[in-house]
């Protein structure tokens, strides 16, 4: 008995080193004297002085959270509408073939993604004229069409989950149905918009490939930045941007965990005591 | 002269020239092919408490939804005070519900759920805080106000989940097996509750219930229904002593039917010849043909001990006493009479059993008045 814990431990340990070890190795080197990567030669936070002097660097990452966030923000509304109608509305026409098309960019390879999209942009400039040119319109359009298939796949498992007659309810009481979503329906949901949200924001700010296919001269992401300096030989400044993200996502999940659990309790917390 | 005017207003239906305050007026709801509600028709009068029962899938909670709005009917009108509501939408309807999962807003404070309608209607703040405290109040559960509905217990979530139906002060309150969800203890307290609440506040009830004895402590009327019809409307007490057809009886309390024919009439009297061999001679007002196949209905509390038994005489039967189920009070004893017959005879535990005369296997004789079970044509 003793013995298997002691076993499941270690694989447990096992398992956490695997995920979170080179992570952990990317912050420690970010605080390396030395300017090779893989040699540590004494504490120093020069790289994150150099960091904040390289504009490039800087550029590139404001441009990623701008796109990363307008690109939540679409996916977020675009997604809800697309989860209500799979929900709300029944056995509609044409259903099942939305609900295939909206799914299909979860499966489908990036590289085909990008160069579709790459290939529209080029025609629609062509005909209308429209997007003038390729940068953080056409990266962030880019991005909202795969994201709001994982926002969709989020916010509807949650709407499915939300008991009809709340709504009813609200409605017998006299609030008419756009009262009822907005007082009713869309704080249930609420978790699951925050979620799909941090969702959609992350695919964006991870994203290389897609955005390497439909961005154009002067707009570089940090992905891409930080795919071309590597090849070029790794630079410190990489580590200590890298540990800023990740530092920057640990707390945004941190925080969606709480606000997630808090209004979750609302529906599967405490038993009820009995009188 | 006094006792019939106080008669009729305790019980409208009796009067002739009252006016309906609910009037569903054959109302047909059709989910697809299938008929949950089949040209039902109803009068509900004001100020009554109103149940609707039937086993599950009779269609009485689509009535009770068509009655609230949430569902729209396939034909058919529905008046409530008059006014024809049926194509008004649920938010526009003097009427309120309170659901069977009670459908209280999770993210909301008892305090925010009651006061949720009268928000609705843009009730001004001083006015919504004082109705507010009157239905915690009318209610008892003023402490709970902070909480939210995770934090309470059943009953509690019962009486809030009342309290905001009933905070608008609706002309017809519908309740969805509203006390379902209770454990029995509570169950039985809550039914008194109710009743003296309706009494109290005069709103007319609408319930809707698969459980007789509940429909039967709380209604002034009940509607047994039956695949999307309406088999028989009475009070309680017509509803058991006068079932008028064998689903009724056999659905309320339990019963013994007698298949048989008429053979003769005398006054208000039939004689009802049985394969059982003996005549049963029942009270039956309703003309039946000679001849007509019946079904004789006899409740098992009205059957009693025979002291002299007698060959020729009717409503006498005897037979062997096969099994007793002892419960307390009473006891119940089920006596087979003939191969394929078995009547269930209800005694009054009035000695203690051990001093009890029948037993298993024993001969008894048994006999039940003319007036005390119902002739129902098949």
């Amino acid at each position: 008995m003793r013995r298997q814990r002691w076993s499941l431990y270690t694989v447990l340990a096992f398992g956490y080193a695997f995920l979170y070890l080179p992570v952990l190795l990317l912050i420690v080197y970010s605080f390396n004297e030395s300017r090779l990567v893989t040699v540590w030669s004494g504490f120093s936070l020069k790289w994150y002085g150099e960091l904040l002097h390289n504009r490039q660097l800087l550029d590139a990452a404001w441009l990623s959270i701008r796109i990363a966030a307008t690109n939540a923000t679409f996916a977020v509304v675009l997604g809800t509408l697309a989860a209500n109608a799979l929900v709300r509305h029944g056995r509609f026409r044409g259903r099942t073939g939305f609900e295939l098309l909206l799914t299909a960019p979860l499966v489908m390879p990036d590289v085909i993604i990008g160069l579709s999209l790459l290939l529209l942009f080029v025609a629609l400039q062509q005909s209308v004229g429209w997007p003038g040119g390729r940068g953080f319109t056409t990266i962030t359009v880019a991005h909202i069409t795969f994201s709001l298939a994982y926002v969709a796949v989020v916010v509807r498992a949650r709407l499915a989950q939300i008991d009809r007659s709340l709504e009813e309810a609200a409605m017998d009481l006299g609030a008419h149905p756009l009262t009822v979503y907005l007082r009713i329906t869309l704080p249930l949901i609420a978790p699951a918009l925050l979620s799909g949200w941090l969702l959609a924001f992350t695919l964006s700010l991870d994203d290389l490939v897609i955005a390497s296919f439909v961005s154009g001269p002067g707009a570089t992401t940090l992905p891409m930045v930080v795919y071309s300096s590597v090849r070029m030989g790794v630079s410190p400044q990489i580590n200590a941007l890298a540990t800023i993200i990740v530092v920057f996502v640990a707390v945004a999940v941190a925080i969606a965990a709480l606000t997630t659990r808090g209004l979750g309790s609302t529906r599967t917390g405490r038993r009820p005591t009995r009188d | 002269m006094a006792i019939a005017i106080d008669r009729r207003s305790l019980e409208p239906w009796q009067d002739p020239k009252a006016q309906p305050y609910v009037r569903i007026e054959r109302v047909t709801k059709k989910f697809g092919d299938v008929y949950a509600v089949d040209d039902v028709s109803l009068s509900i009068f004001q100020g009554e408490f109103f149940s609707l029962l039937g086993s599950s899938g009779c269609g009485k909670t689509t009535l009770l939804r068509i009655l609230a709005g949430l569902e729209y009917p396939s034909s058919g009108r529905i008046f409530i005070d008059g006014a024809d509501v049926t194509d008004l939408p649920p938010y526009n309807r003097p009427v309120n519900m309170m659901f069977q999962s009670y459908a209280l807003f999770p993210h909301m404070t008892v305090e925010q759920n009651v006061e949720f309608g009268l928000k609705q209607e843009r009730m001004p703040r001083r006015e919504r805080a004082e109705r507010v405290a009157e239905m915690l109040d009318l209610l008892k559960i003023g402490e709970l106000r902070r909480r939210r509905p995770d934090q309470l217990s059943g009953g509690q979530r019962q009486r809030v989940a009342l309290a905001r139906s009933l905070a608008k002060h609706p002309k017809l309150l519908l309740l969805d097996e509203p006390l379902g969800a209770l454990d029995k203890r509570l169950r039985e307290n809550t039914q008194f509750e109710l009743v003296n609440l309706q009494e109290r506040i005069g709103t007319t009830f609408i319930t809707v219930t698969h459980d007789q004895e509940e429909a039967m402590t709380m209604s002034t009327r009940l509607a047994v229904m039956d695949a999307g019809q309406i088999v028989q409307v009475d009070t309680p007490t017509g509803i058991y002593e006068y079932p008028n057809c064998r689903f009724v009886a056999r659905f309320i309390g339990s019963v013994n039917l007698f298949e048989g024919k008429v053979v003769e009439r005398d006054g208000d009297e039939v004689l009802v010849e049985t394969p059982l061999g003996r005549p049963m001679r029942m009270r039956c007002p309703q003309p039946l043909a000679l001849g007509s196949p019946v079904t004789v209905a006899v409740r098992p509390e009205k059957v009693r001990l025979c002291a002299a038994f007698r060959e020729e005489a009717v409503n006498q039967i005897r037979g062997l006493v096969e099994d007793i189920a002892y419960l307390g009070d009473v006891s119940i004893y089920h006596v087979r009479v003939s191969p394929g017959q078995i009547v269930e005879m209800t005694l009054a535990n009035i000695q203690p059993r051990t001093e009890q005369a029948l037993t298993w296997g024993q001969e008894v004789a048994m006999e039940w008045s003319p007036t005390s079970g119902v002739v129902l044509a098949d």
